[in-house]
């Protein structure tokens, strides 16, 4: 077969498919009712795909790749990319989940960070994260040595400790609202609910984190440490090391990997909680801050949340998730280049 | 060569396959509606075209009004399908996504907040309907017109458990000011061990998940008790961020009554079911809640008498309750079949069968005069007289900016029933949030 008759079928392809294409997605803008603008937008994009193929080009081989990875970017543009740099588009404009009439530009960051609310959920959720994560991590890895070690039922305690996570969230922060409410104030007579003071309910939220997400990260410890060479123990034992010696001059540095995924996962989840926030105080109880009240235990999440759903302001709230990504891939980027770092090459 | 025909048949499956999914959103309209049909009844696919969609949000009342729509077209030959939404399912981010989808009902319900944020621009009007005349409540637009038929009231007072007052010699007729309550409260008080009751009134004020009750029912006196039902003069104020001092002096008064004789621990951690189970189980005299909470009661096999009190929190004597048609049903203007939507409408609010679905097998208020139907339920029943005496106040709070009670006020009456604010820093507080959040979110 010559190469100019394959060339000129390629190309007559690909015009009909192009054509094809753009006729049916006229039709659907164009709100017809026709029902052959499905077909046609299909039989358009074969074509178009038989022509690529069938271009004979020196980069025959680059263009099968892509062809093969096509359907996998497609997926991950629709679902990904394109909402994505939608949600940037949204940002700068006065979306209102409907429609937009203007562009705003920066408009809405800059009336974002003069907001008191979302200064406060900023701090006051830098904060929870800090102490989750170092809580998490150490409840965990305690948990893991003790599982590890040789007491008697480690199986029923490893199961045991991992069955919160199994557990929803929402579902979890009512049960432990009512623990918080009822059972509480009944132990300890004449006390109010742990929930009423603001300190007091981010310390709660702390606490039923910790005993949620401490059993599965302390999963992940486990099976680091059973990973560490048997062989190594047994020569820094004839070498006289002591338990602690053991666990930080052997362990803690054979599994530096360990810590880096288990601290990235509690730092991102931490950042963004959201269930637990919502089923065990929805934001309250309020405290004043400045003359002015604000809901003492609305982190991030809630409040982008709140703006969006509660006070109808989409574009606001789309601008506060793009922040919200933005601080979430510097934190977890730089943290995981650290920690990378002091990884020990096995 | 071979391996090149098999790479060619493996990029064509998979375009296959993926065209096969772009070929379902094509077609998604007709399937949605071939679901919608089965729903309804089984007709042919022809007829299910000139089916009225019609959006329900009330998950409550989804039987009867299928009921009443399978009798209508065997009647009149016009279909009507029944879509219900409920459940905590964010009802207007529903209809948005249909919006979107192309795909709106032909009538759909709203109420008076949403309508401002979202729906103005969707409602055909409906004036000249012959049921506008037969209603005080019909929804009015900004421009005068009606837009939406209500179908049925809701009513906001001071639920009393009238087998406890009874008791205690308190009439309820008589408790239409601050001190004939405060009055009543001390004399309840007294006789809390031979009443049986743990403390006088049912209060929850915690801001994450009572605010609605605070900030949007409990607000609702500050904004309508006493007011003619065409005075916004309150609400407007408040739209423009400013407040009315004195009269938010008188309601932080009341709000500290209730608070002084409430239930502490529901008052400031409990739930809407923490408070409701104290007033049912016969433990508080009174609840701040309205006539919705009558389909909780027989969970709590609550078989007392009660009914609803007015909000009166002023010294000067008001004695109507706070009544409203909650959310009304409008008809979408672009719809193809506007008038069988407004025939429908009229059958349900006119024919006796429309009314009887409404009123009795729904247990609603019905907002037509026309209609001598009495709901069965105890705290329904208690609004008729102030209906029909049209000691009825409106509910303005509705048209509060939006999310208001959730993100500014609700935290303050929580700082208030704390003690955290005395009355004067609850006032000033309630002002300075409300005009904040005006300003920084009031131009929607």
């Amino acid at each position: 077969m010559n190469v100019q008759l394959k060339k000129t079928i390629s190309i007559a392809a690909m015009a009909a498919g192009i054509i094809g294409m753009a006729a049916a997605l006229y039709m659907d803008f164009s709100g017809s009712a026709s029902t052959i603008r499905g077909p046609l937008l299909i039989a358009g994009a074969l074509l178009v795909i038989a022509g690529v193929y069938l271009l004979p080009t020196r980069k025959h081989r680059s263009i099968i790749n892509v062809l093969f990875l096509f359907p996998l970017i497609f997926a991950f543009a629709v679902t990904v990319l394109i909402p994505f740099a939608c949600g940037i588009f949204y940002s700068m404009t006065d979306w209102n989940g409907i429609k937009f009439e203007k562009f705003v530009g920066l408009g809405n960051y800059i009336s974002m960070f003069k907001s008191n609310d979302y200064i406060y959920s900023f701090v006051v959720t830098f904060i929870f994260t800090v102490i989750n994560m170092l809580a998490v991590n150490l409840v965990a890895f305690g948990l893991a040595l003790l599982c590890t070690s040789k007491v008697k039922g480690r199986n029923f305690y490893r199961a045991a400790y991992f069955i919160p996570n199994l557990i929803g969230g929402i579902v979890l922060g009512y049960v432990w609202q009512f623990i918080f409410n009822k059972v509480m104030t009944t132990v300890i007579e004449g006390s109010t609910s742990m929930l009423t003071d603001p300190n007091l309910a981010i310390a709660a939220i702390l606490i039923v984190s910790t005993w949620q997400y401490a059993g599965y990260i302390m999963m992940i410890y486990v099976t680091g440490l059973q990973s560490v060479p048997k062989d190594i123990l047994e020569a820094s034992n004839v070498d006289g090391a002591n338990q602690i010696t053991t666990l930080l001059k052997i362990k803690v540095p054979m599994i530096a990997n360990t810590f880096t995924v288990c601290i990235f996962l509690t730092l991102v989840n931490s950042f963004k909680q959201f269930d637990l926030n919502l089923a065990i105080t929805n934001g309250a109880p309020s405290r004043i801050l400045a003359g002015k009240p604000v809901q003492a235990t609305e982190f991030l999440a809630l409040n982008i949340y709140n703006t969006a759903i509660s006070k109808n302001q989409y574009a606001l709230g789309q601008t506060k998730a793009v922040v919200f990504f933005i601080i979430l891939a510097i934190v977890s980027l730089t943290q995981v280049s650290i920690s990378k770092k002091k990884e020990v090459e096995m | 060569m071979k391996k090149k025909v098999l790479a060619a048949l493996l990029a064509g499956a998979m375009t296959v396959t993926l065209g096969a999914c772009g070929g379902n959103t094509g077609s998604g309209n007709d399937t949605s509606k071939a679901d919608d049909n089965t729903q309804g009844t089984t007709d042919t696919a022809d007829v299910s075209k000139d089916a009225i969609r019609f959006m329900n949000t009330k998950i409550e009342i989804d039987g009867a009004l299928k009921e009443f729509a399978k009798q209508y077209q065997e009647e009149t030959g016009q279909e009507v399908v029944i879509e219900s939404l409920g459940g905590g399912v964010d009802v207007n981010g529903q209809l948005k996504n249909y919006y979107a989808a192309g795909n709106m009902p032909d009538i759909f319900a709203f109420a008076a907040d949403s309508y401002k944020s979202s729906f103005k621009d969707w409602l055909e009007p409906l004036d000249g309907e012959s049921w506008i005349d037969d209603t005080d409540y019909a929804f009015k637009g900004e421009d005068g017109k009606v837009y939406g038929m209500p179908f049925a009231l809701e009513g906001i007072g001071l639920a009393y458990n009238k087998d406890i007052l009874d008791k205690a010699g308190v009439d309820p007729s008589a408790l239409t000011n601050i001190n004939a309550y405060k009055e009543a409260f001390e004399k309840i008080d007294s006789m809390k061990d031979e009443l049986g009751i743990t403390s006088v009134c049912a209060v929850a004020a915690e801001s994450g998940q009572m605010y609605w009750s605070t900030g949007n029912h409990m607000m609702a006196a500050y904004i309508s008790q006493g007011k003619d039902r065409t005075d916004k003069d309150i609400i407007d104020k408040l739209n423009k961020g400013e407040i009315d001092k004195d009269r938010m002096g008188q309601f932080g008064d009341w709000l500290q009554l209730l608070f002084d004789y409430s239930d502490q621990n529901v008052l400031i951690s409990g739930t809407y079911d923490d408070q409701l189970a104290l007033w049912a189980t016969g433990k508080a005299a009174f609840i701040t809640q309205g006539n919705w909470i009558d389909p909780s009661l027989p969970t709590y096999e609550a078989e007392f008498a009660c009914g609803l009190a007015p909000a009166a929190f002023m010294e000067e004597d008001t004695d109507g309750i706070i009544v409203d048609a909650p959310a009304v049903w409008g008809i979408y203007n672009e719809s193809d079949k506007i008038d069988a939507c407004k025939e429908f409408l009229k059958a349900l609010a006119e024919s006796e069968e429309g009314q009887r679905a409404l009123v009795e097998d729904c247990g609603m208020v019905s907002p037509y005069k026309s209609c001598t139907l009495e709901p069965s339920t105890p705290l329904a029943k208690s609004m008729l007289p102030y209906i029909k005496d049209g000691k009825t106040y409106a509910w303005d709070w509705l048209t509060q900016p939006e999310g208001i009670a959730q993100n500014a006020t609700g935290a303050v009456f929580e700082l208030y029933a704390k003690g955290q604010l005395d009355k004067q820093g609850f006032v000033d507080t309630m002002e300075s949030v409300i005009k904040d959040y005006v300003a920084s979110n009031g131009s929607n």
